[in-house]
């Protein structure tokens, strides 16, 4: 049997991640950072909870950053639940959307509609700014992963369109 | 129609529910207006202090270490000024009340006068001697100031208590910021979501980009005014504590139209002490045509130059843009704050304004975009 002195004692020495950390850990966004970022990282996202069917956000509303989806599965759409709505992606458990929000005062694209009961872990501007002045190293980090991933399918679109037009 | 109906009567219903919250806030007002002041007041110093917080907290990795470390230093830094201001301001007390008894000071005074009246126009100078007259009226005004000084004790005692208090609060803000503000974030609705976030953000950069502003314009307040001062002694108008009078007129600077002139008052009371009895300052002239006994018309514009660069040059740049109001907003809202509040109404008047006008912006964008959140 486990005593709660012992448990007390060596509290600080539990090095099993969160199920945050775990989930970020998993993100090409936060890649190559320390155990130590991901605590830091872990302290500033807003945990939230979407029922079924609830709009996590809406087409042309304004954008404040991305989400990333730590337990059930979202769906993006374009057009009205009333008959137009077309389904472009749908997203589980580990992957992320609304990252160009990070960069842009643009409104959103699309619709993101929980498809079931969903935990997501939320980074917004703010969130990347104010890292920006606290912990600068890791805010660059953040943000060249974040540029090496826009390239990255900014280069893939380049690509298919190449492809499109030697057709 | 019936829902135009229904849009009247919510509009009646809404209207009677913020008047019945008026009269509440009114009739609750003067229990809790001590708290919110105490609470608004750790509120601005957690702001000004939690950028130090977090630094410590991220080398040492202990938040209540680092609190504790800011606040020791801030501590030892306020116990160490007060404590030098008052020995050096009594010491300077005891050599004035050495030097002058009220004998003295009537027959300075009394010279005082007739030299004013004889550098006096003829025109402006009256058929019966002024010297007298103005000698008492120094005199009296002298002795009321002087007399005033106990009835400050309570008003000490007041302040000790609202310090504590405002202390203890700021500690308990700074170590538990970012949870409070999580816990806050956390209760926004899922609708309202990242416009709250967005809010809650805008309004902690412009509260702490006014306190920064107002706080480097203070500096530069200190330090244009010690300046001055030094460049006024080099002329003769022996004044000594430049360094608090300096610090004064910086903090006094943060009370805006009002504090500019409170921070000279240290400056032509020692002027006025070091010099009683001492000719040549007695008949000073400034610029060699107004009579300035004790250097006292220099002290003024000398702080009313420092006054001008800061206000046009300074402020413009470090505050102006943080708030963003309009002048003839800000003194209306300084004479709101001033009436309701007193001198402190008038230092968070400019702040709150800037927060409200936030919150404003935020909501009209709210409401505009209303039917996409």
């Amino acid at each position: 049997m486990k005593s709660a002195k012992w448990e007390n004692i060596f509290k600080g020495w539990d090095n099993s991640e969160s199920e945050a950390v775990h989930t970020l850990k998993k993100i090409p966004v936060f890649k190559n950072l320390s155990h130590k970022d991901f605590n830091e990282l872990e302290n500033m996202m807003h945990h939230r909870d979407y029922k079924v069917g609830d709009f996590i956000f809406k087409n042309r509303a304004p954008g404040e950053g991305m989400y990333i989806i730590m337990r059930g599965s979202i769906k993006i759409t374009i057009g009205t639940r009333s008959g137009n709505e077309n389904t472009l992606a749908e997203l589980d458990k580990g992957e992320f959307f609304g990252e160009l929000a990070l960069f842009d005062d643009e409104p959103r694209s699309a619709n993101a509609i929980a498809i079931e009961d969903c935990k997501l872990l939320g980074f917004f501007t703010q969130d990347l700014m104010i890292l920006q002045e606290r912990n600068p190293v890791l805010g660059h980090k953040i943000m060249f992963n974040l540029g090496g991933l826009l390239g990255e399918r900014l280069r893939r679109t380049n690509h298919m369109l190449i492809k499109e037009q030697s057709k | 129609m019936i829902n135009q109906q229904i849009n009247y009567i919510q509009q009646i219903y809404r209207i009677i529910l913020t008047l019945i919250a008026i009269w509440f806030l009114n009739l609750i007002w003067p229990f809790i207006s001590d708290v919110i002041l105490m609470l608004v007041f750790a509120f601005l110093f957690t702001t000004l202090l939690l950028s130090s917080v977090d630094t410590f907290e991220r080398k040492i990795g202990n938040r209540g270490l680092s609190v504790l470390g800011v606040v020791i230093i801030l501590l030892t830094s306020i116990s160490t000024f007060i404590g030098s201001f008052i020995s050096q301001i009594s010491i300077q007390a005891q050599e004035f009340s050495e030097r002058v008894d009220q004998a003295t000071m009537m027959s300075e005074f009394k010279s005082l006068g007739d030299k004013i009246t004889s550098a006096m126009p003829s025109f402006m100078k009256s058929e019966e001697s002024s010297s007298d007259y103005l000698a008492n009226k120094l005199t009296e005004v002298t002795q009321s100031v002087l007399g005033s000084l106990g009835s400050l004790v309570s008003i000490v005692g007041n302040f000790m208590f609202i310090a504590v208090m405002v202390f203890i609060f700021t500690i308990i803000l700074l170590s538990e910021y970012h949870k409070f503000k999580k816990a806050l974030v956390n209760s926004i609705p899922n609708k309202f979501f990242e416009v709250g976030l967005k809010l809650i953000y805008n309004i902690e950069k412009s509260v702490s980009s006014y306190l920064r502003g107002q706080f480097l314009s203070a500096a530069s307040v200190g330090g244009m005014s010690i300046a001055g001062l030094l460049l006024l002694n080099f002329f003769g108008a022996n004044i000594t504590l430049v360094i608090f009078i300096g610090i004064i007129a910086g903090l006094a600077n943060l009370i805006p139209l009002v504090g500019p002139f409170v921070g000279m008052i240290p400056a032509l009371l020692i002027a006025f002490m070091n010099n009683l009895g001492n000719d040549a300052a007695t008949s000073h002239m400034f610029l060699g045509t107004i009579p300035s006994p004790f250097f006292c018309i220099d002290i003024i514009f000398m702080f009313l130059i420092v006054q001008q660069i800061e206000g046009n040059l300074i402020t413009p740049a470090l505050v102006g843009k943080s708030v963003g109001l309009h002048p003839m907003l800000v003194m209306i809202v300084l004479l709101i704050g001033g009436t309701l509040l007193g001198p402190l109404g008038m230092l968070f008047a400019v702040p709150a304004t800037g927060v409200i006008k936030v919150i404003i912006k935020e909501i009209a964008f709210v409401r505009k975009n209303a039917h996409l959140l």
